[in-house]
């Protein structure tokens, strides 16, 4: 892998130049708790140090809602509206959301290919981000903690600047036309300090080792008490799927025009926590209780993608921070697994 | 019904608008859609006071949209003679959904009561009803809530209806379209007492992207999934009364069965 390495001053220079060759968002500040992927003005106002942000970074490659086709019912035909070839750019991307990326990719592209995320994909250029963890973070026991693929550039905090690894040749490609300018070769102290940064990070997680057999508990505890206490808190608002960067239920819908003629199929988040998820012709639903549907994102979450080895949840703790009921997701799965530190 | 099966718009469908007691907010929203024109060409209007003076009152028609909350004794028996001569109807807004903010008093104080606390002595010149949304006395085929309704959300249920199929209810909160407006959660940061997460979803979370926290003016999330009991914990951890709750969830939400008991769940039968 190729190393290099930039300045803090460099940095803002090299996202003023990231900015002609795409849309670039980053992450900012929107609020005295809250963080969010947002286009990049001010190069100055791009958050280097934040937990999560409110919404997950596959909204960029899979939108909240996004009209698939037009049609005409006359002509009996459709016409697909795919996404423009613009370039957008993801700087700061922390690890976790990098690994649930490519679980969106396991079957947005590798099971059913869908062109309208693969095409947003292909024109994606993520840049990654060195983070260090707070009391909801869990990624370390997740294994995700230190990503080796799904991005083209990632920055690595140091004193004075950032230490540089080169992922893809798009990553290359970014870095050669100012190697010499803003990129300098890494020096031993360097990497020193990287490593002084890791030891740091690791020591700071709450939780560690790791969690390999906790989808097995999940599987054979099913029944565990945990599920009752707990649902009774849920609001069934979805704002844990929703804030989730590995969620990918979507519903789709037609909406006719006035005349009845022609109309559009859009495509939007669904979340199981809501009632029609599971509902079925013949008014049939699958997870009939909140319960049910409560139930059904712990083993969804924790089953395991074979693309990245690991489980669907990447230890964001997105849906711990951000539920307004307060439910520990950490925490309840400790306590079904019987890990030190759970509620039991 | 719907004009697309050779019908070449000489077969409009009949729509009639209606107005219980209300603001009238409703039928405004209704008449002053972007599409408006579009809308009166593809259907006939053969009852809409705002619009046309030639309204018939009631008409047959296939749609009835009805605004506003059964008030007054003649509420009633306009109601009942609506739905006779309608084919679908559809409860148009708040008032018409829930009984709307004139409809607090349900449970708390008698008719008589809260028409002397208005008006003391004084004599109106009909018969007042405590009021209530027009599902408790008339078969409701489709509710449009809002106050007013969403212009994409009446866009949606007019085109739904001509194409011959019917509009699919949103049954999840607020609190959803709020995440995906990438608003800041108003009730985790500031502890206010938002009810984004009860409230029926449609109107792209706009109050509290004011900065505002909702207070409910969609209604309660249909098929029982407003979940007051976890609301009201969630406030109770946030050290708000059950007084202060209650209050709040009855501005929009007094008729709904499931709000006293799931209240007296968590903060007991004491207030």
């Amino acid at each position: 892998m190729r190393y290099v390495k930039i300045s803090k001053q460099n940095t803002y220079e090299f996202l003023e130049r990231l900015k002609k060759i795409g849309t670039l968002y980053a992450p900012h500040k929107i609020s005295e708790k809250f963080f969010d992927f947002c286009e990049v003005d001010d190069v100055k106002d791009v958050m280097f140090e934040y937990q999560r942000t409110i919404r997950p970074p596959r909204r960029f490659f899979y939108p909240e809602r996004e009209v698939l086709f037009t049609f005409d019912t006359r002509k009996v035909e459709l016409y697909e509206n795919l996404p423009s070839d613009k370039k957008q750019i993801l700087f700061g991307v922390h690890s976790c959301d990098i690994v649930a990326l490519r679980t969106m990719d396991s079957k947005f592209i590798d099971d059913q290919p869908d062109p309208y995320y693969k095409s947003r994909r292909e024109n994606g250029i993520v840049i990654g981000l060195s983070c260090l963890p707070d009391e909801y973070c869990f990624c370390n026991v997740r294994r995700v903690e230190f990503v080796d693929a799904g991005f083209d550039l990632f920055f690595h905090e140091l004193p004075d600047g950032f230490l540089v690894r080169v992922g893809t040749v798009v990553g290359h490609k970014l870095v050669d036309p100012y190697e010499g300018e803003l990129f300098e070769e890494v020096c031993p102290d360097d990497t020193e300090n990287m490593s002084k940064f890791e030891e740091k990070r690791t020591s700071m997680f709450t939780t560690q080792g790791n969690w390999d057999n906790l989808r097995y508990f999940m599987e054979l505890r099913l029944n565990h008490p945990m599920y009752i206490r707990e649902s009774e808190k849920c609001l069934g608002c979805g704002n844990c799927t929703l804030t989730c960067p590995s969620c990918k239920c979507y519903d789709v819908q037609d909406i006719p025009s006035i005349d009845g003629r022609t109309g559009e199929r859009i495509r939007f988040w669904d979340s199981c926590q809501f009632r029609s998820h599971g509902l079925v012709a013949g008014d049939h639903n699958f997870r009939e209780t909140k319960q049910d549907r409560f139930h059904n994102r712990y083993q969804c979450k924790n089953s395991y993608c074979s693309a990245t080895t690991t489980s669907f949840c990447v230890g964001c703790g997105r849906c711990t921070y951000f539920c307004p009921a307060d439910i520990q997701f950490k925490k309840n799965l400790m306590e079904i697994a019987g890990y030190k530190g759970g509620y039991s | 019904m719907a004009i697309i099966d050779g019908c070449d718009g000489e077969c409009q469908p009949r729509v009639g608008v209606y107005a219980l007691t209300s603001c009238y907010g409703c039928q405004l929203k209704l008449a002053t859609v972007q599409k408006i024109m579009e809308i009166a060409n593809a259907v006939s209007f053969e009852s809409f006071y705002m619009l046309s003076s030639a309204s018939k009152h009631p008409a047959d028609v296939d749609v009835a949209f009805v605004e506003g909350s059964v008030s007054t004794e003649k509420d009633l028996e306009e109601l009942y003679e609506i739905r006779k001569h309608s084919r679908i109807l559809v409860a148009l807004g708040a008032c018409s959904v829930n009984g709307g903010v004139q409809s607090w008093a349900e449970g708390e104080m008698t008719h008589e009561e809260l028409h002397a606390k208005v008006y003391g002595t004084g004599k109106i010149g009909m018969k007042g009803l405590q009021a209530t949304p027009i599902s408790k006395h008339v078969e409701v085929d489709y509710y449009l809530p809002g106050c007013p309704p969403e212009e994409d959300e009446i866009m949606y249920f007019i085109s739904a209806f001509l194409f011959g199929t019917f509009p699919e209810p949103k049954d999840y909160p607020v609190c959803s379209e709020c995440r995906l407006a990438g608003n800041p959660c108003i009730l985790i940061e500031r502890g206010e007492p938002c009810l984004g997460p009860v409230t029926t979803a449609g109107c792209k979370a706009r109050c509290i992207t004011f900065n505002v926290p909702c207070i409910g003016c969609r209604g309660p999330v249909p098929h029982d999934t407003a979940w007051f009991d976890s609301l009201a914990m969630t406030f109770k951890n946030k050290g708000i009364s059950k007084d202060q709750v209650r209050e709040r969830f009855r501005i929009f939400g007094a008729h709904n069965p499931n709000l006293e008991p799931m209240l007296k769940k968590i903060y007991g039968g004491t207030d």
